[in-house]
């Protein structure tokens, strides 16, 4: 996807966008809780509705973001995103993996969950983690090494 | 790719954050143009050098060439 420039946020521009993101985070979290209280099918697609307009928000929300990048910012993300993305999922993985085929040498702590679908839902998340931590690393190499 | 960015720039008496506004990018990314560690799209080089009013290949050394 290919966008004209504007001018750069900067540091000021950038924690705006970090203080709305968490700010939809918020709204949206605390929404879940409310509508996770609603009983049944019609619960469910709301809070389904609910998630999907707050994913819709923090898409228009990046977008306008990644307008405001200059190229150099842009080619540092998707670089990231791949090399540090997928080495830290690489890593996750491993880690997973090797958990999930020794089961009965590895005692998993509480917090890991206990039914399959929490044990799903935590290693999903875990992954994504992952993620996010090889990917803000390589961010971090990357500019570091054309400073 | 090397190139003369930092020359020219010294000798308008610029500033990296002037030149970053006449390019609309930020100054980190002139930073990374003029040490070489990153080399422009070919819009922004075009645009570079219509900044500087000379050709592309004046302001951008091909080392292979």
């Amino acid at each position: 996807m290919s966008f004209k420039s504007f001018k750069p946020l900067g540091v000021r521009g950038a924690l705006l966008v970090f203080a709305v993101s968490l700010g939809l985070g918020l709204i949206g979290g605390v929404l879940g809780v409310i509508l996770s209280e609603q009983p049944g099918v019609a619960g469910f697609a709301m809070t389904a509705v609910m998630l999907s307009l707050v994913m819709a928000a923090a898409l228009s929300i990046c977008v306008w973001w990644w307008r405001h990048l200059d190229e150099a910012a842009r080619e540092a993300h998707k670089w990231a995103w791949f090399w540090g993305g997928t080495s830290g999922m690489a890593v996750g993985a491993v880690l997973l993996m090797a958990l999930s085929l020794r089961r009965d040498e590895v005692v998993l702590p509480q917090w890991a969950g206990e039914t399959p679908p929490e044990l799903l839902l935590n290693g999903m998340m875990a992954i994504l983690l992952f993620q996010l931590a090889g990917y803000g690393l390589a961010w971090a190499w990357w500019w570091l090494g054309r400073r | 790719m090397k190139n003369r960015l930092k020359v020219l720039r010294a000798e308008r008496d610029w500033s990296q954050a002037h030149l970053a506004q006449e390019l609309s990018v930020s100054r980190q990314t002139v930073n990374a143009l003029e040490t070489g560690r990153y080399d422009p799209s070919l819009p922004l080089a075009f645009k570079i050098a219509r900044l500087f009013e000379m050709p592309i290949e004046s302001i951008f050394i091909d080392e292979e060439g």
